[in-house]
C-alpha cells in the first residue's frame, strides 16, 4: 500500500478507540446473556438513549461532559432496574419472548428519541481539541481521553468482579447457576446487578461515542452488532475474551476499509465468526 | 374419501376462490399494495417458523430474502431470465447460501444461533450495500422488469405492470409455498425435525442424521425466504439495502413480532399475526411519529399477557369457559 504512514496511524487510533467502546457494549451484553440468560436486543438503544442524555445535559444545561457522563450512566442504570423488574424477570431462560419484548423496547426507545430530538444527527461538545505529539506521531486528544475513560471503566468492572462479594456472586451465577443458588446466592438480585452494570456501561459507551462522532436515533444498531461479534469471537462470558475479541475487531475496523474496499470490511466479521465456529467453537478464551 | 375430507376439500377450494376474488372486490391500489405486502410477509414469517420446527430461532431470514430479491432481480435484468425462472433461482440461491451457512451455524444453540443469524443478515445487507458495481450500492437496483404478460393467441390476457394484477402472482406463489410448507410439516420429515427439537441426543441415538436434517430445514426456510424476497423485488420494482430499508434489521424484528403475536406453535400463527399487526399498523398510521411507540408498547404488553399468541386464544377461552361454568357441576 502506498499510503502515508500518517493515515495508517490515524486509522489504527480510530479503530482502537471505537473498539474500546464496543468492548463496553460487548461486556454488558455478555453479562445479561450469561447471568439473566436472555438475549437483550435493546442494548443498542440503551446506548443511544445514554448518548442523548449526555447530549441533552451538555447542550441544554451546559453541564461539563465529565459530570454529564456519570449522570447519564446513573439514569440508564435506574432504567435497567426497571426493565429487569417489570419486563425481563418473567422471561428468564426463555428464548423467543425476551427477544420480542426487547424489540418492543427498541421501538419505544427509538421512537422516544425521534419524537423528542428529531431525526437529525446531533453532536455533543468535543471533550478536547488538538492532539498530543508523541514519538513524532500525533494522537488526537479526544480519542486518547475516551480510550482512557473506557479502560478505566473496564478496570473498575474487573476489580468489582474479582474483589467484591457481589461481583463474585455474578461470576458464580454465570458459571453454575444451580451450584451458586445452593451456596445461597439470590439469582434475582444478581441479574438485577447485571442489568445495572450493563446499562451503565452502554450509556457510557453511547456518551463517549457522541463526544467523538455524533448522536442519532439509529446509532444503536452498529455497536449492538459489533458487541455480538465480539462476544462470539471472545468466547461467551469471558472478560479477557471480550477484550481481545474487541481489539481484533477494532483493528480490522480501522485497517480493512483502507486496505480493501468496504465490501471486504463489511464481510470480515461474518467470515471471522464462521472460521471460529468451524475450528474453535468455544471462542478465544471460552469454556463452553 | 370420507365425507369429512370432502367437506374440508370443498371449503379449501372455496377459500382459494374467495382469496382470488378479493383483489377485484377491493380494487383500491393502496389496499391492494398493503395486501400484497401482507402476503409476502406471511411467507417470510412462515420461513422463520419453519426454523422453529427444529427448535432454533433465526433472526436472519431477512438476509436470505435480500439474497433472493437481489438474485432474482439481477438475473431478470442482466441475464434476461423470464420472471418465473428468476423467481425460482432467487429462492434457490438463498437456499444454497442457507445450506452453506447452516453447517457452521447449526453447531450452536439457543440465543447464540439467533445472534449468528442476525449477524449473517446484517453482513448480507452490507454486501448488497457496498458491492456497488453489481447491486448499485447506495441507490440500489431500479427498473426491475415487469413479469411477462399472459398472452393467448396474440392477445394480452393479463399484464402485470401494476399491483392490481401482480397481486394474483403473489397470491398464487404464496399459496403454493404455504401448501408445500404445510405438507412438509405433516410429513415424515417433520417427525424427524420434532425429534431433533425435543432432544438432539435422543434423535441421534435413534439413527437420525441430526446435522443433515437441521441443515435441510434451514435450507428450506432460506429457500422460501428467498422466494418472498424475490416477490418483493418484483413488487417494488426497485430495491435498496441501506440500514432502514426492507432488508434492514428492523424488518427481522417485525417478522418475529408477527410470528409471536400469531403464535409460533400453530401453522396459522404467521398468517394471523401478520394480518393482525399489519392492519394494526395501518390503522395507527394517523398517530404518525408515535406509531412505532404504539406498536412497541402493544408488543411488550401482548407478550407478557398472551405469550402463546393469537392462535392460543380459542384454547384459553375454552379453559376460561370451563372454569367459570363447569366447575360447579364437578363440585356438586
Amino acid at each position: 500500500m502506498d499510503l502515508p504512514a500518517d493515515v495508517w496511524v490515524q486509522a489504527l487510533i480510530n479503530g482502537f478507540t471505537l473498539s474500546w467502546i464496543y468492548i463496553l457494549m460487548a461486556l454488558g451484553l455478555a453479562f445479561i446473556m450469561s447471568i439473566a440468560r436472555i438475549l437483550q436486543l435493546a442494548h443498542g438503544e440503551v446506548y443511544m438513549i445514554g448518548a442523548y442524555i449526555v447530549f441533552y445535559l451538555t447542550t441544554a444545561f451546559g453541564l461539563n461532559i465529565y459530570l454529564a457522563l456519570p449522570l447519564s450512566m446513573i439514569i440508564m442504570a435506574v432504567f435497567g432496574i426497571f426493565m429487569e423488574k417489570f419486563i425481563f424477570r418473567r422471561f428468564q431462560n426463555q428464548l423467543l419472548a425476551p427477544i420480542i419484548a426487547s424489540m418492543g423496547i427498541t421501538m419505544i426507545l427509538t421512537n422516544v428519541a425521534i419524537v423528542s430530538f428529531g431525526l437529525y444527527t446531533r453532536s455533543v461538545p468535543r471533550i478536547a481539541d488538538g492532539s498530543f505529539q508523541v514519538f513524532g506521531g500525533s494522537f488526537p486528544k479526544d480519542r486518547v481521553i475516551v480510550t482512557a475513560i473506557t479502560v478505566f471503566l473496564l478496570l473498575m468492572v474487573t476489580l468489582f468482579l474479582k474483589k467484591f462479594k457481589s461481583g463474585q456472586a455474578m461470576v458464580a451465577i454465570s458459571q453454575n447457576r444451580e451450584g451458586a443458588m445452593l451456596a445461597g446466592i439470590n439469582p434475582v438480585q444478581v441479574s438485577r446487578l447485571a442489568f445495572i452494570i450493563a446499562c451503565a456501561l452502554a450509556a457510557a459507551g453511547g456518551g463517549l461515542t457522541g463526544a467523538i462522532l455524533n448522536v442519532s436515533p439509529f446509532m444503536g444498531t452498529p455497536p449492538l452488532v459489533k458487541g455480538i461479534v465480539i462476544i462470539v469471537l471472545g468466547g461467551l462470558g469471558s472478560l479477557p475474551g471480550a477484550v481481545v475479541g474487541g481489539m481484533i475487531l477494532g483493528l480490522l475496523d480501522g485497517i480493512l476499509p483502507i486496505m480493501f474496499d468496504p465490501l471486504v470490511a463489511a464481510l470480515s466479521p461474518l467470515i471471522l465468526v464462521v472460521i471460529f465456529l468451524l475450528f474453535r467453537p468455544q471462542g478465544l478464551f471460552g469454556h463452553e | 374419501m370420507n365425507s369429512k375430507r370432502i367437506i374440508s376439500l370443498f371449503s379449501i377450494i372455496a377459500l382459494v376462490i374467495f382469496l382470488f376474488a378479493v383483489p377485484t372486490l377491493i380494487s383500491n391500489y393502496y389496499w391492494l399494495s398493503v395486501l400484497s405486502l401482507v402476503l409476502i410477509n406471511i411467507l417470510l414469517v412462515s420461513s422463520v417458523r419453519t426454523v422453529i420446527l427444529i427448535g432454533h430461532l433465526s433472526l436472519g431470514q431477512v438476509g436470505f430474502a435480500a439474497v433472493g430479491a437481489y438474485g432474482a432481480a439481477l438475473l431478470a435484468m442482466e441475464a434476461g431470465l423470464p420472471f418465473w425462472a428468476a423467481l425460482i433461482s432467487g429462492g434457490l440461491m438463498a437456499g444454497l447460501l442457507a445450506m452453506a451457512l447452516g453447517y457452521p451455524f447449526l453447531k450452536v444453540k439457543g440465543m447464540y444461533f439467533a445472534i449468528l443469524t442476525l449477524l449473517a443478515a446484517e453482513s448480507i445487507r452490507n454486501v448488497a450495500f457496498f458491492w456497488a458495481s453489481l447491486t448499485g450500492g447506495f441507490l440500489g437496483l431500479t427498473n426491475i422488469p415487469v413479469p411477462e404478460p399472459i398472452v393467448i393467441a396474440g392477445r394480452v390476457l393479463m399484464d402485470f405492470s401494476r399491483v392490481d394484477n401482480y397481486i394474483y402472482i403473489v397470491l398464487a406463489v404464496v399459496l403454493v409455498s404455504l401448501f408445500i410448507l404445510y405438507k412438509l410439516e405433516h410429513s415424515h420429515l417433520n417427525t424427524r425435525w420434532s425429534a431433533i427439537r425435543d432432544s438432539e441426543e435422543l434423535a441421534r441415538s435413534s439413527g437420525i442424521n441430526v446435522s443433515w436434517y437441521k441443515i435441510l430445514n434451514f435450507a428450506i426456510a432460506g429457500f422460501f425466504a428467498g422466494i418472498s424476497g424475490a416477490l418483493f423485488a418484483f413488487f417494488q420494482h426497485n430495491i435498496s439495502a441501506d440500514a432502514v430499508s426492507r432488508f434492514g434489521a428492523l424488518t427481522s424484528m417485525y417478522m418475529l413480532i408477527y410470528l409471536v403475536v400469531g403464535g409460533e406453535r400453530k401453522f396459522a400463527g404467521p398468517i394471523l399475526g401478520t394480518f393482525f399487526i399489519m392492519l394494526f399498523s395501518e390503522f395507527t398510521r394517523p398517530f404518525k411519529e408515535y406509531q412505532l411507540m404504539l406498536i412497541g408498547t402493544f408488543t411488550v404488553v401482548f407478550v407478557i399477557f398472551i405469550p402463546e399468541g393469537l392462535t392460543s386464544l380459542p384454547g384459553m377461552l375454552k379453559l376460561l369457559y370451563r372454569k367459570t361454568f363447569k366447575t360447579k357441576v364437578i363440585k356438586g
